[in-house]
């Protein structure tokens, strides 16, 4: 089999899956997370099947047009850092559909329009990190937005879910958007949608500006997908998700788009001298953070929420401060947050489940009843807090030994960074300790011990799994170089990466990392001494206020705005729609006027010719009767002229040499007319209609109506002598006299026209009288009588409403 | 034939215009009625002046004929407007049964209350 093909089947499986998950009726297939869980596990033996045949570096392009007129191909990069991001997400996500199948038994809410929602972003993710060309990469990256979208909100009856749901939406596309800018301005710089293209050759030395904010909005993107500051809010917000999606999409792989990003771009724009302060700034504040509010928040997914935040911000601040030449250990650190935050991820979900909070303060005293998930949770905070023997640890070494030398290379930067990620790591150190120590020992509260359930091994073992590789490489982390090695990519990674060691001496870093834990430890003991509550964040530190004032105001502005130019009432509508014309033809004539008056326009018009006294004595009956129609106030003298003026209208179109027009008009008149008088005659005579002439109002819109009626008028007036006094020398009507026998075999040319040469026009005509007489039938028969009227034989006006009974 | 035309349908457009802005539905349905007649007018108008000339039925005497395309324009027209017409004469009157009323500044404001009533 071709990698083309491989590749193709591996993206095309989640869609399928899911579409099938999602459409098939459950009677054909009943267990949709199996079939997730198959279509996971082919998926990712797929990618393994493509890099291992691809050999030790690969990098190779597989391309299929699409629209080749905008520069959007289905293009796709095969190279190690799409393989290491596909590996992530089908594996991740095997182990979350195993956790989930446990998670969702006995849950309410349709089961497979959450596997299909999996599946649907397991299949954008793929999209997105294999994506070569950049406006495909926009649109799969929207569309894990939106899978994360329908997932948050998966629960939709609940407000805070709609609430979280719409605000990561919000938030990460249109900072998507805004990347779309940056991919669109990178195009018109390099001149290529293509991205192993703009990777293999340098960017042009002009433009400096155009390329620095080009980058600009290409880090806004990744800041909006990987909740950095100021877009941090989203990220807490969304934990509305049932749980398996939070350890999935918003820890360990939709989050991570915008790390992905970074390492795309790095080879790109690495080199810029805005790289690193436009990166590290807020990646490194961000990392500050989202550990102190993790140390303030009592709810256990918010802490892993905001601590989510702090560590996003410490991988994109490691490739901000990435030395020129490449990046080493960027793989570890991805996969050490991986291994402990999805176990904790998971953990939280275990203990929601059988304990029935995830409030640290309602917490304790678990471990003897979950052993199995305390040993996990436990090796998983060890590695958060950096202890020794876990992933955690080497990725801490690493990152201080690389800040301290970047420290003289960064200058102002290094040094904020140093303090940054210090700080942090003595931060993680406290909220790891409150975590393992508030939830699985102390005194257990009677409401856990009232609602203990124990969980399924669906639920237990996938956290056993994350926490075991996180123990396992930090033991024998020698394992680790061969593993990573191939997914090596040059121009990001240096290729210079030191052999991974349990032991690398008493190095400064060690000393380092000693005091960090001593004085976390310490914190903890001061900042939650005995029983004393956490804090919670403060209203001031939550970002979202402003995002939920710009949100309302928007709306607010929407519907101002709305009201400014929508209108309930007809007239004033007509009135807008027949002032616009009249101005418009209004401004037309007064250019004319300037453009040497209206002689030019007015040469063709043959202002007495065609006059005859019998076709003005009918003009004088067509609008003598309308005059009196505006006038007269009685409804039957109303009705008259209404008649008159229509019938003479006939007479108008027989001297026109129109004879067909003059029996339609004759027919639809009369039909018409009958119609008024006897419906609205009969609302009259019941007194329904209190008046038929105008109703009185202000002088203001009086003179308005007048004035509007007037000048529509004359502009139209002025329109027919112009357009007829036109010369046109070829109508195009003598083609159907010429032809209407030869071709349509009818005498009657208008005849032909309408049911041979514009038959469809036609058959739209005839459409809208049925849709019309639907309407009729629809607002007259809304009234059925009931049995007993029926009996009293009741002869009620057809079509009276119900509300009309107590009335009549 | 395009001055006392120009007349006509400019005096039926004012009168039309007049009236569809009242605020009577019915006086609005009767605007209605006298702005199609006097488009279909304007449309006969484009075919041109008919002094000499015959209806455009080949055989039925001697050419030239009048332009036939306004003239199926218009009948097609004519009948949709007249599905208008109908679908508006029903709507005023259900308008009346049910309120009462066609004045659209009391109908206005009692879907108004409507609206602030319901939660």
């Amino acid at each position: 089999m071709s990698l083309g093909l491989g590749l193709a089947l591996v993206l095309l499986l989640p869609a399928a899956g899911a579409l099938a998950v999602a459409l098939v009726p459950r009677r054909w297939l009943p267990f949709p997370g199996f079939i997730a869980l198959g279509v996971a596990m082919a998926s990712l033996c797929g990618v393994l099947a493509i890099g291992s045949k691809a050999g030790a570096h690969p990098s190779f392009v597989l391309d299929w047009s699409w629209v080749p007129e905008c520069g959007l191909s289905l293009s796709f990069l095969v190279d190690g850092l799409s393989l290491f991001f596909a590996v992530i997400v089908l594996g991740m996500g095997v182990l979350v559909l195993v956790y989930s199948r446990g998670y969702m038994a006995g849950r309410e809410g349709d089961h497979r329009r959450f596997y299909a929602g999996l599946l649907f972003f397991m299949g954008s993710m793929l999209g997105t990190v294999f994506s070569n060309n950049l406006l495909l990469l926009f649109i799969f990256w929207e569309l894990t937005g939106l899978a994360s979208f329908l997932l948050i909100g998966f629960e939709h009856t609940s407000e805070e879910a709609r609430r979280g749901a719409r605000m990561s939406l919000l938030v990460t596309a249109v900072t998507g958007l805004v990347m779309l800018l940056g991919i669109v301005m990178l195009k018109q710089v390099t001149g290529t949608y293509d991205l192993a293209t703009i990777l293999r050759s340098p960017l042009p030395q002009t433009h400096k500006d155009w390329l620095d904010a080009c980058l600009v909005l290409l880090v806004v993107g990744a800041f909006g997908k990987s909740a950095i500051f100021p877009f941090h809010f989203w990220l807490p917000n969304a934990m509305t998700a049932p749980t398996p999606v939070s350890a999935y999409l918003h820890s360990a792989t939709m989050v991570k788009l915008g790390i992905f990003l970074c390492a795309r771009l790095f080879p790109i724009f690495g080199e810029r001298e805005l790289w690193a302060p436009l990166l590290g700034v807020p990646a490194f504040s961000t990392m500050l953070l989202g550990a102190v509010l993790a140390l303030m928040s009592s709810d256990l997914k918010a802490i892993l929420a905001y601590s989510t935040v702090s560590q996003l911000g410490y991988l994109i601040g490691y490739y901000a401060l990435g030395p020129n030449g490449g990046v080493d250990y960027d793989y570890l650190h991805i996969l050490n947050h991986l291994f402990y935050k999805g176990s904790l991820f998971m953990v939280a979900g275990i203990v929601e489940h059988a304990a029935g909070s995830r409030d640290i303060g309602k917490l304790g005293g678990l471990a003897p009843r979950l052993p199995l998930t305390a040993a996990s949770c436990a090796i998983a905070c060890a590695a958060m807090a950096g202890l020794p023997l876990t992933t955690g640890f080497l990725s801490k070494e690493f990152m201080l030994k690389e800040i301290f030398s970047a420290f003289s290379v960064h200058g102002y930067l290094g040094s904020f960074a140093v303090v940054c990620v210090v700080l942090t790591s003595l931060l993680k150190v406290a909220f790891s300790a409150k975590i393992i120590l508030r939830v699985f020992f102390g005194k257990e509260p009677e409401t856990v011990t009232a609602h203990f359930h124990a969980p399924s091994a669906w639920m237990t073992l996938p956290p056993a799994v994350l926490s075991g590789c996180a123990l396992l490489a930090g033991i024998a982390p020698s394992f680790l170089n061969p593993l990573l090695q191939p997914f090596t990519v040059p121009g990001l990674h240096a290729g210079t990466a030191e052999h991974f060691q349990i032991w690398h001496g008493w190095t400064r870093e060690l000393w380092v990392s000693l005091a960090v834990v001593l004085a976390g430890l310490a914190l903890y003991r001061v900042s939650h001494y005995g029983d004393r509550p956490c804090p919670g964040v403060p209203s001031y530190l939550k970002a979202e206020r402003l995002f939920e004032w710009l949100h309302e105001k928007t709306i607010a502005a929407g519907r101002a705005s709305v009201r400014l130019f929508q209108t309930d009432r007809e007239q004033s509508a007509v009135l807008a729609v027949t002032a616009f014309a009249g101005v418009t033809l209004g401004a037309f004539a007064w250019k004319q006027v300037f453009a040497g008056g209206f002689g030019p326009l007015l040469q063709f018009v043959d202002f007495t010719g065609g006059m005859s006294p019998l076709r003005l004595l009918v003009g004088v009956f067509i609008v003598l009767p309308a005059l009196g129609l505006v006038l007269f106030r009685s409804w039957g003298g109303q009705l008259a002229c209404l008649g008159i003026s229509g019938f003479m209208v006939t007479v108008y179109f027989v001297l026109g040499r129109a004879p067909d027009l003059a029996l339609t008009q004759l027919l639809v008149e009369t039909v018409s007319i009958v119609a008024i008088y006897l419906l609205l005659g009969r609302c009259a005579k019941q007194g329904l209609l209190e008046q038929w002439s105008d109703l009185p109002s202000s002088a203001m819109a009086q003179g308005l109506r007048v004035a509007v009626s007037c000048s529509v008028a004359a502009a139209v007036g002025v329109l027919i002598l112009v357009v007829t006094g036109m010369p046109h020398h070829n109508p195009v009507g003598n083609f159907f006299i010429r032809h209407t026998e030869d071709m349509a075999h009818g005498k009657n040319a208008v005849n032909t026209i309408l049911v041979d040469f514009r038959g469809l026009d036609t058959l739209g005509e005839i459409t809208v009288l049925l849709a019309a007489m639907l309407g009729c039938l629809g607002l007259l028969m809304r009234y059925r009588r009931n049995s007993e009227e029926q009996k009293q034989g009741r002869d009620l006006t057809p079509g009276l409403g119900l509300g009309e009974e107590g009335k009549s | 034939m395009q001055t006392d035309t120009a007349c006509i349908v400019a005096a039926l457009f004012g009168c039309g215009l007049y009236l569809v802005l009242s605020r009577n539905l019915v006086r609005t349905l009767f605007g209605f009625l006298l702005l199609s007649n006097a488009v279909n007018l304007l449309l006969l108008a484009t075919s041109g002046d008919p002094r000499g000339k015959e209806a455009p039925i080949v055989g039925a005497g001697n050419f030239p004929a009048v332009d036939p395309l306004p003239q199926a324009l218009i009948l097609t027209a004519i009948v949709i407007s007249f599905a208008v017409t109908a679908f508006l004469v029903v709507l005023v009157y259900r308008l009346a049964l049910d309120h009462g009323t066609t004045d659209s500044e009391k109908l206005f404001a009692a879907r108004s209350d409507g609206e602030e009533n319901t939660p």
